[in-house]
């Protein structure tokens, strides 16, 4: 693939902290996400994972080193310049709480539309919706959904502004295998069907598994960047990793 | 770890702040008004004693009726020489010191501008007289004159200057012989004194041959008592003699009579105040403890009983109130002049000199901020510990049940009945002291209201919610999903602010009311062109002002007309007298019984009375009843006509002005109406009329028909203006609920808040949800409070409504006050609001 990548990462590093107390959380990552990917970030729990994809996000800024979203350089932008990019160009999927409690599944779908005064495109809308596969339970909050459900409508809403880039961050980390199974396939499907670039953060080998491309994580550094078949594949790749 | 620990630090910090705050500033008013009240009366204190230095007994007439104008009658001149003869007197002199006079400054205007009385003082035997005289001395002849310091200062008037007096005669000119004060005191609040000799002063306010008292030194070795009884002994029954020492007392005593009303007046206004705060420190506590429910249900498994946590709870409440109440405290001693303020623009002179502290001020402080923050944290408290431990655990616990909610509605709704009941009854006098269960009644009507209006917050938040979201789509949405989502959070905010609100628009509705219902009355009861009366709006003028310009040419009539006090059936009630001979020429009576041959022809025993009052005593044409006039003559009047006296312009009855000596009215009137003759040039007639007025009478202005209604009008926003100041203190407290409720709710909101900005809110757009937030609230708290307002003012003028009072619905001014309050919303909003954009978005995110 020679394409340009989406998100490219240059020598990023990410200090906490300060003196004998400061943590090298990321350091010295370059990583690059080309178009149309579905890249899984995975890594032992405090290897850096979150980080990274904050950074990489725009929700934090590195301490050393650039980020750039599709051909945009973020160290240059101010806090309503980002917020814009994170609008426009990037949608967002969390371990938990997703959705907002007072906005109905529908409503939380559109919300990145709606906070930009944007009317959505009915088809890609339709398509969502029907992938969602949530029925009449559309009109509901999401208190009165259930996880797997809740975390279908936030891939829908990550997915709503057709962004450059799709960052989730542990997304079924909290779900059962079923549930779990229903919003990787989501995500797949958006990189099959519309070619959406994705880049997700897992510690779980099967979610690895569906992506096209692992990046493993150990102490900030980026120690494998490979392209496993299946989930024994990746659960091989880790034990390299770990030994 | 460690940052999560801080930020709940800060945000307890932030709460108690918040909470500290509300009491703050409701004890603050409390705090002030009594610092300030006493303050006066000490004042005045130092003022009586520093006068009455070296009497030893006093000798005045017998007030019969105490009139509001402060004015005793005179004795007779003669008392002084059997006083003289007392044994045990070593020296007696007759003095005059008389409230109504004016200094006139060398532009015309009268010094001070009526809000202090000026005193003209005789002068009085050195042994008696209080004054210094830091320039020249006392006056020796009858055209000389000294002024005090400050007064002189004011109109910069000098040593030798002639200084013109206005008082009940024409406005003479004196030279300045000399500058006076009193002792150390350095201001009398405004009030002046004009010091003359003793027949000039008898002859300027129309005492000749009387006193307004003898003070009396008595021989060595002969006590106060002792010298009171002997003189006691030679008064005729008219008179009365005081000990120097309870003279002071009991002009001590009159003043501090004032100065109660004054305090009743302002705590009724703190009390509002506080009343407001106590919501708002409620609401706190119930948010915060909410908050916390998990840290109780937490400690409760770790084997924390309820008591204990309970105790927690208010031990902590006890050290914020008593923290908060000793603020309140030193922020009311700093405000107690920015309440004095008050007087000075409704052009209330009052002596302010130094800041009186009393224990009483300090016990009742801490005690109301103590106690209310207990009360108030002990109900959160109690309801937080009733939830069962396992249940506290889970996040978002509510506390509340349905059948809990269903209930508190019920409460309210009948709390809100019952006080609407007691204000009807307060009002139609079966519960009294009225204005007192008017105000019980009232409050209970907001504590009903803000317990029934959770029920009401969601429709409102509807309606008023509505544009904002047509206005800026997702924002607009959230903010209102946000007011909605705790109802009784947002209707305690809004009931505070609601309070405020519903006084503010019911003295605004009364007083529309109010003035279009006196407008109506000088429009169809009074037939004069002109009325001349004094500048300062209240004293009297001269009665030679009426006939001085009775021969100009154009007046047909100049009628004298006197409203006064008297004791009628046995009750000070007002009164007013007029001349029959022109009676009509300036009144059109509305006759109920009798026509305006009754009138020409009252006799001096005749009165024409006020139909509500006679049907009140049972009273009808030919009946008689008795008065006792303020010089102590007892007339019996009998009935010969009734009128209906829409605004009781008149008082209780009319009479004529036969008698106005009895009533020591015969020098003054309070006003002269005047009728021009048909054809007369008005405009030519009252510039004759002023001519004559601004030389001779220059405290007398000269006022058509609708000068006199803009002065009625402008006395009234002044009166109006000081309410709604008064009333600002409670609305800026429960716009300080508002500020209060939505940080804690930011707080609550953290992580939603860092969602949205994570998915591309803009800070802008935060703060735009905040700022609505607080728009619907303070909508929601205007509609209540508006709505309250009228039901108030149309249920208080349903007694007046037989008297003429129409109720005239300001609906524009109304309108304003909606905008206003949104625009407080607005103003509330913009702190949280900074807060809340300026939330780090990772530190939002973090999960526990
Ligand atoms: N805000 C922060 N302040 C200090 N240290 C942090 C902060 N965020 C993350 N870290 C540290 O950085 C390292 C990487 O954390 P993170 O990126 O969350 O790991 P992962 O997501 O892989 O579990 C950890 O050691 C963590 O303690
Ligand atoms: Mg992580």
């Amino acid at each position: 693939m020679s394409q340009s990548p989406i998100v490219a990462a240059q020598d990023l590093v990410r200090v906490f902290g300060e003196g004998d107390a400061a943590v090298r959380a990321i350091d010295g990552v370059s990583v690059d996400f080309p178009d149309g990917a579905f890249t899984a970030i995975m890594g032992p729990s405090g290897s850096g994972k979150s980080t990274l994809m904050h950074m990489l996000a725009g929700l934090d800024r590195p301490t050393e080193g650039s980020v750039t979203i599709d051909g945009v350089e973020l160290a240059g932008l101010d806090d309503a310049e980002l917020t814009e990019l994170r609008r426009d160009k990037i949608g967002f999927v969390f371990q938990f709480f997703n959705l907002l409690p007072v906005l109905t599944a529908d409503e939380n779908i559109l919300l990145p539309l709606s906070l930009a005064g944007r009317d959505p495109d009915p088809k890609l809308h339709e398509q969502l919706v029907a992938a969602v596969g949530l029925g009449d339970r559309l009109g509901h909050r999401p208190s009165e959904l259930s996880g797997g459900q809740q975390q279908r409508v936030a891939v829908a809403r990550a997915l709503i502004s057709e962004p450059a880039v799709v960052f989730a961050d542990e997304p079924t980390g909290n779900l059962d295998s079923k549930s779990s199974d229903e919003v990787l396939s989501l995500l797949r499907g958006a990189v099959d069907e519309f070619g959406q670039t994705v880049v997700m953060v897992t510690h779980e080998a099967h979610a690895a598994a569906i992506a096209d491309r692992v990046v493993v994580l150990v102490d900030g550094r980026v120690v494998a960047d490979e392209a496993p078949e299946s989930t024994e594949q990746v659960l091989d790749l880790m034990k390299q990793v770990a030994a | 770890m460690s940052s999560i620990a801080l930020r709940n630090l800060g945000a307890r910090k932030l709460r108690t702040f918040l909470t500290a705050l509300a009491i703050v500033l409701g004890v603050m008013m409390v705090a002030g008004t009594y610092v300030l009240t006493d303050t006066i009366e000490q004042s005045f204190d130092k003022i009586f004693t520093e006068s009455n230095e070296g009497v030893d007994a006093v000798v005045t007439s017998k007030q019969v009726v105490e009139t509001d104008d402060g004015q005793e009658p005179p004795i007779e001149a003669s008392l002084l020489e059997a006083v003289r003869g007392v044994d045990g007197v070593a020296e007696a002199a007759g003095t005059i010191s008389d409230p109504q006079v004016a200094i006139i400054d060398p532009d015309g205007d009268r010094v001070g501008g009526g809000g202090a009385p000026t005193f003209a003082f005789s002068t009085t035997p050195e042994r008696f007289d209080p004054l210094e005289y830091p320039e020249g001395g006392p006056p020796q002849a009858d055209d000389e004159v000294v002024i005090d310091k400050a007064a002189a200062e004011t109109a910069g008037y000098e040593l030798g200057d002639e200084v013109t007096l206005a008082g009940k005669q024409e406005a003479s000119r004196y030279t300045l012989v000399g500058l006076a004060t009193l002792g150390d005191i350095e201001s009398f609040g405004g009030a002046s004194i004009a010091l003359l000799t003793l027949p000039e002063a008898q002859r300027i306010t129309g005492k000749q041959g009387r006193f307004d008292s003898i003070t009396v030194a008595g021989a060595d070795g002969v006590s106060q008592d002792a010298l009171a009884n002997r003189i006691a002994a030679v008064l005729p029954d008219s008179s009365e003699v005081e000990t120097g020492e309870a003279n002071t007392q009991s002009q001590q005593d009159d003043v501090g009579e004032f100065i109660g009303i004054l305090k009743t007046v302002l705590l009724v206004f703190a009390g509002v105040s506080l009343f407001v705060a106590s919501f708002l420190i409620f609401n706190t506590f119930s948010i915060t403890v909410a908050q916390r429910t998990r840290e109780f249900a937490m400690l409760r498994t770790l084997g924390a009983n309820r008591r204990q946590i309970i105790t927690s709870l208010v031990i902590e409440a006890l050290a914020i109130g008593l923290a908060a109440s000793v603020l309140g405290l030193l922020a009311g001693i700093a405000f107690a002049p920015v309440i004095g303020l008050l007087f000075d623009v409704l052009e209330i002179g009052l002596p302010k000199e130094g800041t009186v502290v009393e224990t009483r001020t300090i016990v009742t402080a801490i005690v109301l901020g103590t106690g209310l923050a207990v009360l108030a944290a002990l109900v959160p408290a109690l309801r937080a510990t009733r939830v069962p431990p396992v249940v506290g655990l889970r996040e978002g616990a509510s506390l509340e049940t349905s059948a809990g909610r269903r209930r508190r509605g019920l409460v309210g709704l009948a709390l809100a009945v019952i006080g609407i009941v007691l204000m009807a009854l307060g009002l139609f006098g079966v519960l009294s002291p009225g204005e007192a269960w008017l105000g019980v009644g009232a409050a209970v009507v907001f504590i009903g209201v803000a317990l029934l209006s959770p029920r009401l917050v969601r429709p409102l938040a509807s309606i008023v919610g509505m544009p904002l979201q047509r206005l800026s789509g997702v924002a607009g949405r959230l903010a209102r999903e946000n007011s909605i989502r705790n109802p009784g959070r947002t209707a305690t905010t809004a009931a505070a602010l609601m309070i405020g609100l519903a006084l503010v628009s019911f003295v605004t509705v009364f007083a529309a009311g109010l003035k279009g219902s006196v407008d109506k009355a000088i429009d169809e009861g009074i037939t004069a062109e002109l009325r001349l009366s004094n500048t300062d709006g209240f004293s009297d003028i001269p009665a030679r002002t009426a006939t001085a310009i009775e021969g100009v040419e154009g007046v047909e009539a100049a009628s004298p007309y006197r409203y006064t006090q008297a004791l009628i059936e046995g009750d000070k009630g007002f009164l007013s007298l007029v001349d029959p001979a022109t009676v009509n020429d300036v009144f059109d009576f509305d006759w109920r019984e009798g026509s305006a041959e009754t009138a020409a022809g009252l006799g001096p025993t005749d009165a024409v009375v006020d139909d509500n009052w006679a049907r009140d005593n049972g009273l009808g044409v030919g009946d008689a009843f008795a008065v006792t006039t303020p010089s102590g003559r007892e007339i019996s009047y009998t009935v010969t006509g009734t009128i209906k006296d829409n605004t009781d312009f008149f008082g209780d009855y009319f009479a004529s002005d036969a008698n106005a000596a009895a009533y020591n009215e015969a020098d003054n009137i309070t006003s002269s109406f005047v009728r021009l003759a048909d054809g007369a040039d008005e405009e030519a007639t009252r510039e004759q009329i002023e001519g004559i007025v601004d030389t001779g009478f220059p405290t007398v202005q000269t006022q058509n028909r609708q000068e006199i209604k803009d002065s009625i009008g402008d006395e009234l926003s002044q009166l109006l203006g000081v309410v709604y100041a008064l009333l600002g203190l409670a609305v800026i407290v429960s716009l300080f609920g508002i500020v209060n409720t939505l940080a804690l709710s930011i707080y609550e909101r953290t992580r939603e808040l860092g969602l949205l900005r994570a998915v591309g809110m803009s800070r802008r757009q935060v703060r735009r949800i905040i700022r609505y937030e607080a728009v619907i609230t303070a909508l929601i708290g205007a509609v209540l409070g508006l709505v309250l307002g009228v039901v108030f003012a149309i249920l208080v003028s349903r007694p007046l409504a037989d008297e003429g009072f129409t109720l005239v619905i300001p609906v524009a001014t109304l309108l304003v006050l909606m905008v206003l309050a949104a625009i407080a919303g607005v103003l509330a909003a913009i702190a949280p609001a900074r807060r809340a954009s300026r939330l780090d978005v990772l530190d939002a995110l973090a999960y526990e």
